[in-house]
């Protein structure tokens, strides 16, 4: 169970891994031992992480979590767990907006050979850009958007040809 | 204290210059009176005044340099003076003249020393008439190419400024001929746009110079004193974000001599406030005027901080015929104050201007800073003003405890919501030359590799995911199931 954050310019992997008897989530495959968390709302105060108190304030804007810990900002979208690469089946041959946004960058053709993980279209959201990671190995079907066109969360902006079996 | 000076001061300006001012009145017990436009109407500085009155423009900032109705406003509300604060009309002769005109009092020298100090070439020839070192310079002609030959003469490099201009406008450094004549071109056009007046002249570009500025107060008959330097040489843009009182490491005889030039030139024009005289300073020592401000300065609370002395208070006893709050020989500094100017800008982007709204605000409390600012929780940041939100002054018994304390009161400034350039500041304060006093205007560009965001430690990063997730409720329903258990949280202030 898991969920991607959005931090200048790149994806982060976060899962829970365990809730009893204390909480432990992963980031990027490194686990954190989370042994106070904070509360929801904008606000400060701290957390426990691995046995060490991190004071932080924290505050919304718009769809993003703005951080500000240890004298740094740290400004960060969560990418919806939900759309996007890691579900089954047919899904994967879509790439879906995990926000609405433009497209800044299309990196494959369509008819070209895409590795899972390679980025596919580089978008820009509220002035961050992101790379959208292949959700599987592949070749590019369609390109639904390109350069300078928006498009809306959820939409679908690129395919890949359906797998066959032979693999 | 004998009875107030006034009875009722309007106030022009706004943001936290205004607040400052007020405060200053309540406690002179004065009564003062706000100006602000229709989008400004639940601003602190409206809120803190006793009255306010809204102006109309097309703009906000146009209805903040409408003269009729500011001195309309005074009348009405029955001030008796008006104090412009830094920037709109605070340097603007004809306000001085329009309020003297309608038999208040404005808080600044007299609308002719105003005009003669706001041009940048008539400044200059009173400065050099008056034995103020100034640099070489060429006046311009209309023949372009005259300006050129005797500019070239001169040697370069050499700097381009608009006779009217501030703040960086219009100005910019030639190396060569052909650099010059374009460079002339686009500073004319710039300086016509920015102030109705294309007039630009050449002048010796000292390298690595850096910004010296006395701050002086006049009576009005010729008496002056200083209140000893400040140094803004950390800019951007050609705009301070960073200055300190006193200035590192200058020489004793130097400052003296500096400072010295400062009162001449005050008190040969029988100037009547507070005022700045500023100057740039070569590595070799050689110090030349560049202008004087003619009004109270952003950076005045350093001063404040290492003499004790309230720059507002004498500025109203000085406008009220007072005299000088003091003799020069009262005058007294010690320990250092920095103040960084906090600005809604991206230091990552060329310090471009951002705007947003301030989400959650927390703000350092000690007995040795001052937090200057308007700001209020919910507030939209717009670009209808200058990006400038708050000023952080620090004081300290030396300069290296006001810079720690610097850094460690940034540390707990929370300001989210618009990006500002606060971490940067605390990197600027944090270097090895800034903390050495290695300082030139082009320090900014010089060190800007070094002034970038160290690389952020994957733990660190780890732990910043971390909070920003647990502000997603849809990562909280994931965490801890609807509804939560209460007792999972942790520490938080909403």
């Amino acid at each position: 169970m898991g969920f991607r954050l959005h931090l200048d310019g790149e994806l982060h992997e976060v899962t829970v891994a365990r809730r009893h008897p204390t909480l432990i989530l992963t980031v990027d495959g490194k686990e954190l031992e989370v042994a106070a968390p904070p509360g929801p709302g904008d606000g400060h105060g701290t957390m426990e992480i691995g046995g060490l108190e991190i004071a932080f304030a924290r505050a919304a804007v718009g769809d993003r979590q703005i951080v500000r810990l240890d004298g740094r900002t740290f400004d960060v979208a969560l990418v919806d767990p939900y759309s996007g690469g890691g579900a089954a089946g047919g899904a994967q041959d879509a790439l879906k907006a995990p926000m609405p946004g433009a497209v800044v960058s299309v990196h494959r053709r369509p008819g070209e050979t895409v590795l899972r993980g390679e980025p596919l279209i580089t978008i820009e959201s509220m002035k961050l850009q992101t790379a959208l990671p292949a959700p599987r190995d592949g070749v590019v079907a369609r390109i639904y958007r390109t350069e300078g066109e928006t498009f809306e969360k959820d939409e679908v902006i690129a395919t890949l040809e359906p797998q066959t079996e032979a693999a | 204290m004998t009875a107030a000076l006034f009875r009722k001061v309007l106030v022009a300006n706004r943001g936290e210059i205004a607040c400052r001012v007020m405060r200053t009145l309540e406690r002179m017990g004065i009564a003062s009176v706000a100006i602000h436009h229709h989008v400004e109407r639940t601003a602190r500085h409206v809120r803190m005044a006793g009255e306010a009155v809204e102006v109309t423009g097309n703009t906000p900032g146009a209805a903040h340099l409408d003269i009729e109705q500011i001195v309309a406003a005074a009348r009405a509300t029955g001030a008796d003076a008006i104090h412009p604060g830094y920037g709109f009309l605070s340097e603007n002769a004809r306000f001085a003249a329009a309020v003297a005109e309608a038999g208040i009092t404005f808080v600044g020298p007299d609308a002719a020393t105003i005009a003669l100090m706001g041009d940048k070439i008539s400044a200059r020839n009173f400065a050099e008439a008056n034995g103020v070192a100034v640099a070489p310079s060429v006046m311009p002609t209309d023949d372009l190419d005259a300006f050129a030959r005797e500019a070239a003469a001169i040697g370069f490099p050499l700097l381009i400024k608009a006779a009217a201009g501030g703040g960086g406008k219009g100005m910019s450094a030639v190396r060569s001929t052909g650099e010059l004549r374009e460079a002339a071109r686009i500073a004319s056009s710039e300086a016509e746009r920015y102030f109705g007046d294309g007039r630009v002249y050449a002048e010796t570009y000292v390298e690595r110079p850096r910004h010296i500025e006395v701050q002086v107060l006049g009576d009005g008959a010729g008496g002056a004193i200083h209140l000893f330097e400040r140094e803004c040489s950390v800019q951007r843009r050609f705009q301070k974000i960073v200055e300190e009182a006193p200035a590192s490491s200058l020489d004793l005889a130097l400052r003296e001599r500096i400072c010295a030039s400062a009162v001449r030139l005050a008190s040969a024009a029988r100037y009547k406030n507070a005022g700045t005289v500023e100057y740039i300073l070569g590595a070799d020592g050689r110090f030349f005027f560049l202008e004087m401000n003619t009004r109270l300065q952003v950076e005045h609370p350093v001063t404040e901080m290492i003499t004790g002395i309230d720059l507002v208070r004498a500025q109203i006893e000085i406008a009220a015929g007072k005299g000088l709050p003091l003799e020069q020989s009262q005058v007294r500094a010690e320990g250092h104050a920095f103040e960084c100017r906090i600005c809604a800008e991206d230091p990552g982007r060329d310090f471009m201007p951002e705007t947003g709204v301030v989400q959650y605000l927390d703000v350092p409390d000690e007995r040795w800073l001052r937090f200057e600012s308007a700001l209020d929780r919910g507030q939209r940041v717009t670009t209808d003003f200058d990006s400038m939100v708050a000023k952080l002054v620090v004081y300290g018994s030396d300069r290296q405890q006001a810079a720690d304390r610097s850094v460690t009161a940034r540390k707990s400034l929370t300001l989210l919501g618009v990006t500002t350039n606060i971490d940067y500041l605390a990197r600027v304060l944090d270097h090895g030359s800034f903390r050495a006093g290695d300082l030139h205007t082009g320090f900014v560009r010089e060190h800007a590799a070094a002034l970038e965001p160290t690389p952020l430690h994957a733990d660190r990063r780890a732990q910043g995911l971390a909070a920003a997730a647990f502000g997603f409720h849809e990562v909280r329903g994931l965490v801890f199931g609807t509804p939560e258990p209460h007792a999972a949280i942790g520490k938080w202030r909403n």
